[in-house]
């Protein structure tokens, strides 16, 4: 007896249909079904469309996305890693061909049917595709030189001074370094998104992640994601390489994308 | 590592990624769609593995 035995065909054998997000029905995506592969094994990415939208759709097995396997299957990093990939992949294809709206991933349907009632109950989407064209995302990390340090010798500080004296100097000097570069981060994370905010046509300021998150020695005090204007892309640029001039000895910045706008959808489907 | 795993770069792409597709991006409700909570769920813990990579991509390097 085999391990499907039993099952419904569909638990197993059957396909569904994955969404990788929403464009404008009737925009040209020339070429996107041979650009790129998606999450389905070796399926063509092709699109459905209702009214005035369209969504970028490739057909899945269930032995890989059922309701019950994918919560196993995510629990796999290197499936999960080539799969996150490949949905990036879909939209980054996209991205450059029409505006479009970034779905989380996993969303998967059970028939054509369903994906165009989702259309429907989501029209309102149209007007947020209309606001994206023309645009992408960049992100911009910042991280304190983890080296840097802010503090100046108090007066007196460097005169001789017996051992109790000296462990006194050296522990309120920690601390008064310990709270320059507290400030330092929360006036270079303010700053430097102001600068980058103003060359783009919206900003958001994520959360900052601790080190342990970043797996760098440097505290982060910039997580920003930027929805830039391709017309002012190099007024972006520009804006970015006075930043890490200007504080260049003391922050790294890292500058990620073209990406799809993940961060500037409504993350509960724009209602 | 895996040897086209190895650069920093390649790690520091994979973080903004999965920030991206597993974080971000328009939630609707597929019929089959995984729960918001599960992916939740193994974003943390994807993330946590991403940083002790890079953490010891960055200790190989020095």
């Amino acid at each position: 007896m085999t391990a499907s035995a039993g099952r419904p065909d569909q638990g197993s054998r059957g396909t569904a249909l994955y969404v990788y997000g929403i464009v404008r029905a009737g925009d040209d995506l020339g070429g996107l079904e041979t650009a790129t592969e998606g999450v389905g094994a070796g399926a063509p990415i092709e699109l459905m469309s209702d009214g005035e939208l369209a969504a970028i759709v490739g057909e899945v097995p269930l032995a890989d996305f059922g309701q019950e396997v994918v919560m196993e299957r995510i629990r796999d990093p290197a499936w999960l890693e080539e799969k996150v990939r490949a949905h990036e992949a879909v939209l980054e294809a996209v991205l450059p061909r029409a505006p479009l709206v970034p779905f989380r991933f996993g969303t998967v349907f059970t028939d054509e049917e369903q994906v165009r009632r989702m259309l429907r109950e989501h029209d309102q989407l149209r007007t947020t595709l209309d606001e994206l064209e023309g645009t992408f995302e960049l992100g911009v990390k910042g991280f304190l030189e983890p080296d840097w340090v802010a503090v100046t010798p108090a007066p007196g500080e460097d005169e001789p001074a017996s051992a109790g004296t000296s462990y006194l100097r050296r522990k309120q000097r920690d601390l008064r370094v310990a709270e320059a570069r507290v400030e330092s981060k929360l006036s270079l994370g303010a700053e430097s998104h102001d600068v980058l905010a103003a060359a783009a046509r919206d900003a958001v300021a994520n959360p900052l992640q601790r080190p342990e998150a970043t797996g760098r020695s440097g505290d982060m005090f910039l997580n920003g994601a930027y929805l830039v204007d391709a017309a002012r892309e190099s007024e972006f640029h520009k804006a970015f390489a006075d930043l890490e001039r200007r504080y260049a000895e003391l922050a790294t910045f890292e500058l990620t994308g073209p990406w799809p706008p993940y961060n500037f959808v409504e993350a509960e489907g724009g209602l | 590592m895996s040897v086209e795993g190895s650069t920093i770069g390649h790690e520091v792409a994979l973080v903004e990624l999965v920030d991206r597709v597993l974080n971000k991006g328009v939630v609707l409700s597929g019929d089959i769609t995984l729960s918001v909570a599960d992916v939740d769920l193994v974003y943390v813990g994807l993330r946590v593995l991403l940083a002790s990579a890079s953490t010891l991509d960055r200790l190989d390097g020095e």
